[in-house]
């Protein structure tokens, strides 16, 4: 039988970094929302999408 | 950019948290799960050039490479040093972990910044890490002066680069790398603009080094702990070269006439510290001045601003970054066992490591530009570019090659071949974990052959 | 010295600065001056040993040289121009004198000669407030007197002093000396940019106080005047030790510690003025206090002293000294460059 709170104790730093992952690619996605906002709706460059075209950048 | 940032950052808390006899597993762990994750990087999906960007960082071709080869080498610096650190105390242990993960963090931040300003600083911010991981852990009284030496060559380079830069600002108004070439090309004619033109560059070719200015390399390189000598031949050199990349673009109409004496110094570097490395007796300056000499040729390939000399400097960079690690790796595995760097008392170590000969085998072959291996493809690119710009080069090029061949050749006889000294035969056997470490570094390097694109930058 | 006696001298310390600040006269700027130089020497002199005497004699001599001189130069500039307002100097030799006279009160560099040693001869404590507080007044009649000088007299001031203070610095093993020499440096970065920015210099100012603080706290709290016993700190107090280290690299100005803050800055402004020259050989002298700024590394973090401490008293005895000023300046010594933009609002 494994004893789950010494290994809890001992490995719980484990969590730190993929933590640091969930909170990093978070930041990321919530930034690109806010940089991509107005993607395709300007009045000089945007254009009809092909079918199939998703954004005309990323 | 953050995705991987912010997990560097956490693992200052997970070193210094977990328990002592788990803290090298634990690292050694979480930052190969960084690098891996890391090389999501390579998939690019933008139109721009320019992908994972926040308002601060952002990721092009040209620093993707550099960037993931950054990540890659923090768990297999952990390996390396796991031996000779272990016998410190634990504090000292986490420590040292902790300058090495801060140097990481830098790293990203320097070669992800999209401000020549924050790259600047970030390029700086490297220099304290490095500079107390010599000095500290280095094993001899010359590491103070070593230390001296990195820490005002690069710095009497790159602090007229803050000026030169200022003024660069106050003329195009912006160092946004990411709108920069598309400012006003500056109309440079007068003295003032040339001396200019040398303060943009100086730092970096200090950083590279160009021969001449070359001399703190080979003394950090000695006196520096295995760590150390990796990352500085890893990355920090490449830090020059990057930096280079990014600035010539903005000196355009200048450096038309102004890198001839650099181009010349460069590729006479490359057969001067060739010819060095041939007389060289210790293990580690060997391999220092032969990064001097590769890196010699980097500068060329930059320097004439062509897109293949582009390419070639950057496949040369990383392919150089992972073959020389590697070679340090293996001088410290040598050191560690007998103590000594110089070369003639660990001779024929091949009778009693025979897979570790391979590995030297291996490694001197890809230092020396063996086919199919992308140091070949960094050279050969080189050394067309430079044949197209002028063919008086191949001279210089094609004996530098021919001196590179001999002393790998000389560097392998003396330590594999030859007779066992009486005095080196009650020496421990190699640890697994030293031969996964040399694993980590040459699979990679045979792995990028296959798919070259990663590592070509924008311009093929 | 008694706690009432301690509390006067302190608070006319407050007071002459403060009466320096506020005033827009010369002659009560004057009095600031001379009230606050009166403050200080009994601090100087509290304790009867030959240095602490002959450096509060030294010091008193050039403070009262400096206050005769800028005394006897706001009068010319009001007996010619009928004028004794801080802001209507406009006499030439009336300038240039006050100007010398402020820079012989400061410490700047052809007039520096009394700083190092009267800095040697103090506690870490009147050191501190020496190297700090003192140079408050003075600073503020300079950023006042600044449009009406002569742009080369401030230049060459600047210049000169960074060299000085970077050259002086090279060969002494004493910490008090190097400190000294060290803010005869910053003084100089301070004054080049007073007439083109004189926020800038208040900026210089206070990341200058705060650093020095930092030093001269983690000195006392080791108890080390000398290189040589800094060596042994290590095993003290290891983590101030380190942390140490990199004060000390922030003063020298490296880059991702604050000290690189006001460097940059002044940088800037330097290039925006049409001043490359000039900027790069700044640059270039910070090298020369950075070089001993870092042996002070060496000897203290870097390496282990080959010599042992004999008395076992450094691990037994108990710090009685508050951290928590020590512990904050520290934090700000090391990470404010984040907060830069921060650091322009506040100064604009």
């Amino acid at each position: 039988m494994v004893n789950f709170a010494a290994m809890v104790r001992e490995h719980w730093v484990n969590v730190l970094v993929p933590l640091g992952f969930v909170i990093g690619i978070y930041l990321d996605r919530w930034n690109d929302q806010k940089l991509t906002a107005f993607r395709n709706k300007s009045a000089l460059y945007s254009r009809e999408l092909k079918p199939g075209e998703e954004y005309t950048w990323k | 950019m953050l995705k991987i940032l912010i997990p560097t950052i956490m693992l200052f808390p997970t070193i210094w948290l977990s328990p002592s006899k788990w803290v090298w597993t634990t690292t050694t762990l979480q930052s190969l799960i960084i690098a891996l994750v890391s090389l999501s990087w390579i998939n690019w999906s933008s139109e721009t050039g320019w992908a994972s960007s926040n308002l601060y960082m952002g990721t092009d071709p040209l620093s993707t490479p550099l960037l993931v080869l950054t990540c890659w080498l923090l768990p297999l610096m952990i390996l390396a040093s796991q031996n000779h650190i272990k016998a410190e105390p634990i504090a000292r242990q986490r420590n040292y972990i902790t300058l090495l993960a801060s140097l990481q963090t830098f790293l990203i931040m320097a070669f992800g910044a999209t401000e020549i300003i924050m790259f600047y600083i970030m390029f700086e911010a490297t220099l304290i890490p490095t500079l107390i991981i010599i000095t500290r852990w280095g094993n001899q009284a010359v590491r103070l002066s070593a230390g001296t030496y990195f820490l005002f060559y690069t710095l009497a380079g790159s602090l007229p680069l803050l000026v030169a830069l200022l003024l660069l600002h106050q003329n195009t108004g912006s160092l946004s790398m990411l709108i920069i070439q598309y400012s006003q090309p500056m109309a440079l004619s007068s003295w003032g603009d040339k001396i200019w033109w040398a303060g943009c560059l100086i730092a970096f070719l200090v950083k590279m080094p160009l021969y001449g200015v070359h001399l703190w390399l080979p003394k950090a390189h000695v006196e520096a702990p295995v760590a150390g000598s990796m990352v500085l031949a890893t990355i920090l050199l490449k830090l020059g070269g990057y930096g280079m990349m990014r600035m010539m673009l903005m000196l355009d109409p200048l450096s038309k006439d102004m890198v001839y004496p650099v181009i010349a110094l460069a590729l006479w570097g490359v057969l001067m510290t060739g010819s060095i490395c041939l007389r060289q007796t210790d293990l580690k300056s060997l391999i220092a001045y032969s990064s001097v000499s590769h890196m010699g040729l980097v500068a060329g390939g930059i320097l004439i601003q062509t897109p293949w000399g582009f390419t070639g400097a950057l496949v040369l960079m990383i392919a150089h970054g992972l073959v020389s690690s590697a070679l340090f790796c293996l001088a410290n595995t040598t050191y560690e066992r007998t103590h000594s760097r110089t070369m003639i008392l660990a001779r024929g170590m091949q009778i009693i490591f025979p897979l570790t000969a391979v590995w030297w085998f291996l490694s001197n072959l890809a230092n020396l530009a063996l086919p199919p291996l992308p140091n070949l493809m960094g050279e050969l690119v080189i050394i067309t570019a430079l044949f197209n710009w002028s063919p008086w080069t191949l001279i210089l090029t094609g004996a530098g090659t021919l001196i590179t061949a001999a002393y790998s050749l000389y560097l392998f006889l003396m330590s594999q071949r030859g007779p066992l000294p009486q005095h080196i035969i009650n020496l421990q056997p190699f640890h697994t974990r030293e031969h996964l470490l040399m694993i980590l570094h040459l699979l990679p390097v045979a792995l990028l052959i296959t798919k070259p694109e990663i590592m070509w930058g924008w311009w093929y | 010295m008694s706690p009432y006696v301690i509390t006067i001298l302190l608070s006319s310390l407050g007071l002459g600065t403060a009466l320096t600040f506020m005033s827009s006269h010369w002659l009560l700027a004057w009095m600031g001056l001379e009230i606050n130089t009166l403050a200080i020497l009994p601090l100087m002199a509290q304790h009867h040993h030959p240095r602490a005497v002959e450096a509060t004699t030294k010091y008193f001599l050039a403070q009262a040289a400096a206050a005769a001189t800028i005394l006897f130069a706001s009068t010319i500039n009001a007996w010619t121009t009928g004028e004794w307002n801080i802001y209507c100097l406009s006499h030439p030799a009336a300038t240039i004198l006050i100007t010398m006279a402020l820079a012989l009160k400061v410490g700047l560099a052809p007039v520096h000669f009394w700083m190092p040693p009267v800095m040697q001869g103090l506690t870490l404590t009147t050191g501190l407030i020496m190297a700090t507080w003192q140079k408050l007044a003075p600073f503020a009649l300079i950023i006042q007197m600044a449009p009406f000088t002569h742009p080369l007299l401030l230049t060459t001031l600047g210049l000169l002093s960074v060299f000085i203070g970077g050259w002086g610095g090279l060969n002494q093993t004493q910490l008090r000396k190097i400190l000294a020499y060290s803010s005869i440096a910053h003084l100089g970065w301070m004054i080049i940019v007073t007439q083109y920015k004189p926020q800038l210099t208040v900026l210089v100012l206070i990341t200058y106080i705060i650093m020095t603080s930092a030093t001269f706290l983690t000195f006392k709290l080791m108890a080390t005047t000398k290189i040589n016993t800094l060596a042994m700190s290590w095993a003290k107090v290891p983590t101030i030790t380190a942390m140490a280290a990199l004060a000390l690299l922030s003063l020298g100005g490296l880059p991702p510690l604050t000290g690189f803050m006001p460097k940059w800055l002044i940088l800037q402004e330097l290039t925006m003025q049409g001043l490359p020259l000039t900027a790069t050989m700044m640059t270039l002298s910070a090298l020369l206090s950075l070089y001993f700024y870092l042996r002070l590394c060496y000897a203290m973090t870097l390496t282990i002293s080959p010599n042992t401490n004999n008395s076992s008293a450094p691990w037994r005895l108990q710090n009685t000294q508050a951290t928590a000023p020590l512990a904050t300046l520290m934090i700000m010594t090391l990470l404010l460059l984040p907060l830069t933009p921060l650091a322009q609002t506040l100064t604009n």
